[in-house]
């Protein structure tokens, strides 16, 4: 698998990547997609394809909100912000992102041993 | 988040749609442009092709559009505006469809908002007062005669008041008309009432000047007080301020006005002036004093029912302590405002018209949906080609519906337009001819009420003529559809062809009454009412305003009568005595106005069938003075005039028109004719023969056209008449002042001489022909449109029917059948169902004239009948030629590549 293209394990965290990208600080789209690949030194990269809709659905949900703001480069773009809910949201992702963790690195272990 | 704030936010992005979806795109721009700048930027791509590469990492906007649709749940919506546009469209595409169904659908609505407009203003059951619906009528019926029985009202109302407990404030009222006397202006009739002091209370409305009737205003010996309505004193007396405390005269009799009513306020009917009622049942034999009208309110805590039951007992008690008066009488309690329907024949009418309505609309909704679900079959492989390419049978229905909603919305918007029109005709037309007879409270307008009715009339019809067949349509497989011929495998089974027969079977009943209001209105159209005579001539009834009060009615009719015709004589003589020279002739109506009588010719051995068919007939038959025919220019075309000796008893000579003597005594010799007066029951001795003395022109006289409205002229003897009606005219006194000049003469004869309206006898005719006119409109609308449907709904089952069977019509014609053979079966069967249905149309109908007994339309009607069924030929064939024409053209080949 390539460092770059790891669809399959993202599939599932994506809400987890977008909540702690935006718990640093309110971004843009694009802004979410670099960041996380640079947090992630280029290993996760997100498909632009499945973000906005991800976005939509977080934001209809309640987790996160947007407004429009003006950019460094001075262009109007969509700043999305996490929520009191979005952030109750990514403890619970994060807690069972780590309980997963755990388990799958136990079995591991056992399947190698 | 909380369900409110989701809530919001849904329906701003639902109300926000343009604005999020542009917004949207925006941010994928925004998107793009900074990711294909960070691929110059870190990759050094050239800058055309950075952007390339950053659309396709992004993925199609599209998708992302319809994603955030579906993510805000407004996907529904851009279908609904899908749907409104195809509907629309599919409006304008076939545009004799729409014609004829919002035609038909429009015409159904109008009369639908009418009824339902006119049955909920009658038949409301509350007044425009404090608790309205809690004031009730208490009426005495003589179940005998099933009619009123009011003169037992005063002597019963002491009882009444004396016993029953659900009631309070017992009070009663008659109309009494009079003429208000004004300085210096021609004296004006009013509809004044006498009312106990007691219905003020009842009303709950405090007078906005002074104050109203007390009790002690109605005991004998108190003077003359009368209390006037906002209308009158603002109109006839100029709003004085200081009008409470001065001197009205109504009739013969000065009266202090003590008080204004606030605007709006017509209680008890639709009156103006209100004085006491000074009625003492001590005066009057029991069950012979004057009529009168009772009212009160339910008791406090009382209900209707307990009323009705309370007053109901006292009644039968009375019946039997009462027998000479109240034998046969009984006591009903009935809301108030209901109280003018509450007769048997009334409410049997409305039944009636509920029903008719009923029914009409189920016909024109069969028709239109007969046409729709054709035009939905012949649309089977466009409904196939959508399935199969993805459509949902919801969405497909869907749109069928949406189309169907339009074409029911357009139909309901035009048909209220139509019923707001025809009520404000009417409204107008009432305001003229009789402005104060309608009760205040009764309003014939347009409600929001109406406007619901309306709108759930369009989305019932929606339903039967877009989703029942978009259900039918899209019930079957898809490939059954996408095989090739059109309509294949929709099925047009045996009650398809009941209603092609029922159809047919309705036009041929709807037809006759169609053609015949259609010829009538066009003829109509043509009279001309305007002649130098009927110009100069107005028309004025003097009426008898009764100012004796303690008079029984029997006795009243008597006195009047009396003085009456002593007033009339002398008001003659003086009209005639106006400088200048008066010209007044007297006549029990206008042509117009006069009521049907139903008269029977003497048949002559040597009488021709057609005569004989018409012996019994109905004929207007005004009663006319011999100097009549003279003064309106109706030239005698045979025989003579009347002459005194035709008013002597015994006497028995009568005139008829031209339409008369050609319509039903065949044109043939007339004078010496009999005809004498059918009896109104079976049973009844008949009148005696009358004699024809003379023929005269028809008046008012037809231009161009042949005229069928028959009258019998009968003399007049304006002495035994009540009312009469005078037209008069007089050299030097212009037409403007004419009425004033005769009020005034007849004020100065007597004063309980008094006239409504006084108008030439041209725009007297003009109004009558008006609402005659109104009426058969509505009838031409509706029988024709019926007609209309009814021929493209067999038009459309016809082509349906034989578009079905092309394969089969090719098929046979591959092995050798002759085209004409083919031609002829196909014809064949079609003229059977289209025969089938004008025989059961023709027998109904003859049923139905049969009951109604009348032989002489009858006839008409046979003839008109007979074309109609032609026609009925015309289009059944004519919608089966092309489509089997088509069939035949059909190469043997492609009929049998579905097989």
């Amino acid at each position: 698998m390539s460092p770059r293209n790891a669809p399959d394990t993202l599939r599932g965290s994506l809400d987890l990547l977008v909540l702690k990208t935006l718990s640093l600080e309110p971004t843009h789209g694009w802004g979410i997609s670099q960041r996380i690949q640079q947090m992630s030194k280029g290993v996760l990269d997100v498909n632009q394809g499945s973000l906005y809709p991800a976005l939509q659905r977080m934001e209809k949900d309640g987790t996160i909100t947007s407004d429009w703001k003006t950019t460094d480069n001075n262009r109007q773009a969509r700043y999305y912000r996490i929520t009191a809910s979005g952030r109750r949201a990514l403890q619970q992702e994060i807690d069972s992102y780590r309980r997963f963790h755990v388990g799958l690195e136990t079995l591991l272990r056992v399947s190698e041993a | 988040m909380s369900v409110i704030d989701g809530a919001l936010a849904r329906l701003r992005l639902i109300f926000g749609r343009r604005t999020a979806e542009s917004r949207f795109e925006s941010e994928l721009r925004f998107h793009v442009d900074m990711e294909a700048e960070r691929l110059v930027r870190e990759e050094g791509i050239d800058p055309a092709e950075a952007r390339r590469r950053a659309f396709v990492a992004l993925g199609g906007v599209e998708k992302h559009r319809e994603s955030l649709r579906d993510g805000r749940g407004t996907a529904w919506l851009a279908g609904l505006s899908l749907d409104t546009k195809l509907a629309m469209r599919m409006l304008v595409k076939y545009p004799a469809l729409t014609f004829v169904g919002v035609l038909g659908l429009s015409v159904a609505v109008t009369i639908g908002a009418l009824a339902f407009s006119a049955v909920n203003a009658v038949t409301a059951t509350a007044l425009p007062l404090d608790e309205g619906d809690r004031v009730i009528a208490i009426r005495n019926i003589d179940v005998l005669k099933n009619d009123d029985a009011r003169q037992t009202h005063l002597h019963d109302m002491d009882t009444w008041r004396a016993n029953a407990r659900t009631i309070a404030d017992l009070s009663a009222y008659r109309i009494a008309p009079v003429n208000l006397l004004l300085e210096g202006m021609a004296p004006v009739s009013v509809r004044a009432v006498e009312m106990s002091a007691s219905g003020f209370r009842v009303a709950r409305v405090a007078p906005a000047m002074g104050r109203y009737i007390r009790d002690d205003d109605a005991r004998p010996g108190a003077p003359d007080v009368v209390v006037l309505g906002h209308d009158l004193w603002q109109k006839r007396l100029g709003g004085k301020a200081d009008i409470v405390g001065t001197m009205i005269e109504l009739g013969t009799r000065r009266h202090e006005v003590i008080g204004v009513m606030p605007a709006g306020f017509a209680f008890p009917e639709n009156n103006q002036v209100w004085t006491p009622l000074r009625l003492s049942a001590l005066d009057f034999r029991r069950g012979a004093s004057p009529s009168l009208n009772v009212f009160a309110r339910l008791a406090p805590g009382a209900s209707l029912s307990a009323a009705q039951r309370e007053l109901a007992t006292i009644g039968e008690r009375l019946a039997r302590d009462e027998r000479a008066t109240h034998e046969n009488v009984r006591t009903r309690v009935v809301p108030y405002a209901v109280s003018f329907l509450d007769t048997p024949f009334a409410i049997r009418l409305l039944h009636l018209v509920q029903v008719g309505v009923g029914f009409l609309l189920l016909i024109i909704g069969t028709n239109v949906a007969v046409i729709v679900y054709a035009r939905t079959a012949s649309r089977a492989t466009e409904i196939a080609v959508r399935t199969a390419l993805g459509a949902s049978r919801r969405r497909i229905v869907g749109q069928l519906f949406a189309e169907a909603v339009a074409l029911t919305g357009v139909a309901a918007t035009v048909g209220l337009v139509v019923a707001n029109e025809v009520f404000r005709r009417i409204e107008q037309m009432v305001r003229i001819s009789a402005d104060d007879q309608v009760p205040y409270w009764i309003h014939l307008e347009i409600t929001p009420v109406t406007v619901v009715y309306a709108a759930g009339l369009a989305v019932v019809a929606a339903v039967i003529i877009g989703l029942i067949p978009a259900l039918k349509a899209t019930k079957h497989q898809v490939t059954d559809n996408l095989r090739g011929i059109s309509g294949a495998s929709m099925r047009l089974g045996k009650s398809w062809t009941a209603l092609l027969v029922a159809q047919v079977a309705v036009s041929v009943m709807a037809l006759p009454f169609a053609a015949q209001g259609s010829w009538t209105w066009i003829k109509m159209m043509l009279v001309d009412y305007g002649t130098p005579a009927t110009r100069s001539f107005v028309i004025a009834e003097p009426l008898m305003s009764l100012d004796d009060p303690q008079a029984p009615d029997t006795m009243r009719m008597r006195v009047r009568q009396a003085r009456y015709a002593q007033g009339v004589a002398e008001l003659r003589r003086r009209l005639e005595a106006l400088p200048g020279g008066g010209e007044v002739v007297a006549m029990s109506a206008i042509p117009k106005q006069s009521g049907m009588s139903h008269f029977e010719l003497e048949t002559l051995p040597t009488d021709v069938d057609s005569i004989r068919a018409r012996s019994q007939h109905d004929a207007r038959a005004p009663r006319v003075e011999a100097s009549y025919f003279k003064a309106f220019d109706v030239p005698l075309l045979a025989g003579r005039e009347f002459n005194p000796a035709d008013l002597t008893p015994g006497a028995n000579a009568i005139i008829v028109n031209r339409s008369y003597h050609a319509f039903y005594l065949g044109g043939g010799n007339a004078l010496g004719r009999r005809v004498r007066l059918r009896p109104e029951r079976p049973g009844e001795n008949p009148e005696p023969w009358m004699e024809v003395v003379g023929v005269v022109e028809d008046f008012p006289r037809p231009v161009g056209t042949e005229s069928y409205a028959p009258l019998v002229y009968l003399p007049m003897r304006t002495e035994a008449s009540y009312p009469v009606k005078l037209a008069v005219r007089a050299k030097n006194v212009p037409l403007a002042t004419l009425g004033d000049e005769i009020r005034k003469t007849a004020m100065s004869v007597d004063p309980g001489l008094r006239f409504t309206s006084i108008q030439t006898v041209e725009s007297l005719m003009q109004q009558e022909a008006d609402t005659e006119r109104m009426a058969l409109l509505g009838i031409m609308l509706v029988g024709l449109s019926v007609v209309l449907l009814a021929s493209a709904g067999i038009y459309a089952l016809m082509s349906f029917t034989v578009t079905r069977r092309r394969r089969e019509i090719g098929i046979r014609s591959a092995l050798g059948a002759s085209r004409a053979r083919v031609l002829l079966e196909i014809l064949a069967k079609a003229l059977k169902q289209i025969g089938l249905g004008i025989a059961i149309g023709s027998v109904t109908l003859t049923v139905i004239y049969r009951l109604a007994g009348d032989s002489g339309t009858y006839l008409e009607l046979v003839k008109m009948m007979l074309e109609l069924a032609g026609l009925m030929l015309v289009v059944g064939v004519l919608s089966t030629i092309g489509p089997a024409r088509r069939a035949l053209g059909v190469q043997p080949t492609e009929a049998l590549k579905g097989e």
